[in-house]
């Protein structure tokens, strides 16, 4: 008798290999010999998941539930752990033991983005967590020494294996009127950046809207609307990039006639999400700015 | 039987926007619905605006637009050389590098702003590709526009049009309309003359659509209001729900007038504009 080969099916959302006899990726969720979703201009879809499509994660597993505002659904084994921010939690049972998180360890305790408290879930039992608004969620699994760049306020839960740290977003620029100069982040200042240390970990996040992913080649670029970033490989770089229209006519000072793009540079793989918060412009002189690039038409 | 006449019959007509198709099409080639479905009509006669197909291609000109994602739909359009297509710029997801971008000339000085910004037409030109989307939950709607057609949709409704489209807008009449309409003050008036267009819309929540004979009205929440031909008239009334000593209390509607096709959306919400 041989040996059954170990990997038949690389998944097409997050490449790990699985034997393929699923119905759905037990890493990340995605379905299984779906054909792959990849528009012409290079970007895949989140492939559609299918409704309860089940991922495992230590002895543990989630189960995503619905594709409007979708629900993360946990059945924690015994000893398992993960954490989230309190306003997430859906429903739990009440064995599961809830703690306010452990500063110790890989956690760091920062006055950034993320909420100043974390919460800690310990296993056996159940708890759900969804948010506030329509999106998909998106599975995001973390090999050892894999990291992961994230827009900040989309994190939903993680299990304990995955490490938090920040980054400060480098994008921004200012504007002056009078004596008054204000300072711009399209971004946001600060990133997420995800790790998982020692084992693998699962990172969940929420995105407004529908996610698209594109590998992005070596020296390769794309445009992205600044607030419409999701996530990025640590190997892409990004800066802003201002775009200037043709046949336009100074006087509409208050637009600034210019676009703000943020520019992305490969190799590496990118995230949009197809809702997004307008950017923040008020138009006036730009006195300076994080490194970016121009362009007028 | 092979007579040419008679394959030419064998088309199906598209129920959304009368687009003939070839006889094995799955999608309709200028407006993206399913030919497939059943024609979805409510009791009362609205129908449905298409859910379209994720990945969807529609055609216009030397160009394509793929439909992405069925929470926020996204329009990505690959644009041939010299085709171009105009939208409001806080509209815009992503772009290539080398999709030239320039202002449209809009005629009249008039102030018009929305949520702080000047209003603003933007252009983008191809050969490159463009995409779009908006900042809610809703449906992209395909509104194929055949050579003579006017057509009226609330402020800042419209996602993109393609260049043989002639673009204006209307200052809405009438202090009650301005004042309790729900819209704000203008109207953007879509306008083909000898070519075809396309016009891609975005409607909060489901759309729905109905046709009403000359003479026929129907009354509306006027945030729900997204389209409606030029030939439809619509005028704000008060609909009085209680007779008190101060005059009671009343709301205050849309009363749509025939001829013509009026598109409405279910969630609506209001824009500030000034």
């Amino acid at each position: 008798m041989s040996q059954e080969p170990l990997r038949v099916y690389d998944c097409n959302w997050c490449g790990q290999p699985s034997d393929g006899t699923a119905l759905s990726c037990p890493a990340c969720g995605a379905q299984v010999d779906v054909r792959a979703i990849v528009s012409k201009s290079g970007w895949s879809e989140l492939p559609g998941r299918k409704d309860m499509a089940k991922l495992q994660f230590g002895q543990s597993f989630c189960q995503v539930e619905g594709t409007y505002v979708p629900v993360a659904d946990m059945s924690l084994a015994a000893g398992d752990r993960i954490y989230f921010s309190h306003h997430v939690l859906l429903w739990m049972d009440s064995q599961v033991k809830v703690s306010a998180m452990s500063m110790k360890g890989a956690w760091k305790r920062m006055i950034a983005g993320m909420p100043l408290i974390m919460t800690q879930a310990e296993g056996p039992g159940h708890i759900a967590f969804s948010r506030d608004a329509p999106g998909e969620l998106v599975a995001l699994p973390i090999q050892p020494g894999q990291a992961v760049d994230v827009r900040e306020h989309l994190f939903l839960v993680a299990t304990s294996s995955v490490a938090y740290d920040w980054i400060q977003s480098g994008v921004w620029f200012t504007t002056k009127s009078g004596d008054e100069t204000e300072t711009h982040y399209p971004l946001g200042m600060f990133l997420d950046r995800f790790t998982s240390p020692q084992v693998p970990g699962l990172l969940l996040l929420h995105a407004a809207g529908n996610v698209f992913v594109r590998q992005l080649e070596p020296g390769q670029t794309i445009l992205v609307k600044p607030t419409a970033f999701l996530f990025k490989d640590p190997t892409v770089h990004m800066h802003l990039h201002f775009e200037r229209p043709a046949g336009t006519w100074r006087s509409w000072r208050s637009w600034g006639d210019r676009y703000i793009w943020l520019r992305l540079k490969g190799p590496g793989r990118v995230a949009v999400q197809s809702a997004f918060e307008p950017v923040e412009d008020n138009g006036r002189n730009i006195t300076s700015h994080s490194g970016g690039t121009e362009r007028q038409w | 039987m092979s007579d040419p006449s008679a394959q030419l019959l064998q088309r199906i007509v598209c129920q959304w926007c009368q687009t003939q198709n070839e006889p094995n099409a799955v999608a309709c080639r200028s407006c993206g619905a399913p030919l497939d479905v059943k024609n979805l009509v409510s009791e009362s006669g609205w129908r449905e605006a298409p859910r379209i197909k994720d990945m969807t291609e529609i055609h216009f000109g030397s160009s394509t637009c793929q439909v992405e994602g069925e929470i926020v739909p996204v329009a990505e359009i690959n644009l041939g050389p010299g085709d171009s297509v105009f939208f409001e710029h806080h509209v815009l997801l992503w772009k290539d590098d080398a999709t030239r971008m320039s202002v449209m000339p809009l005629s009249g000085g008039v102030k018009r702003a929305f949520a702080g910004m000047p209003f603003i037409i933007s252009v983008a030109t191809g050969p490159g590709r463009i995409a779009f989307s908006r900042d809610a939950t809703g449906e992209l709607v395909v509104l194929p526009l055949h050579p003579g057609m006017e057509l009226d949709v609330r402020e800042h409704a419209f996602l993109v049009g393609s260049h043989h489209i002639d673009y204006t807008y209307l200052r809405i009449k009438g202090l009650r309309n301005i004042l309790f309409g729900g819209q704000g003050m203008f109207m953007d008036r879509f306008i083909t003359k000898g070519d075809s267009g396309l016009l891609l819309l975005h409607g909060y929540g489901n759309v729905f659509e109905r046709t009403l004979k000359p003479g026929e009205h129907i009354l509306v929440e006027p945030g729900a209001f997204l389209y409606k031909d030029s030939t439809v008239t619509m005028d704000v009334e008060a609909v009085k729900l209680t007779s008190g000593f101060f005059g009671g209390t009343s709301m205050n509607l849309a009363r749509m007038t025939g001829p013509g096709r009026v598109g409405i959306q279910s969630m609506y919400v209001h824009h500030n504009t000034e």
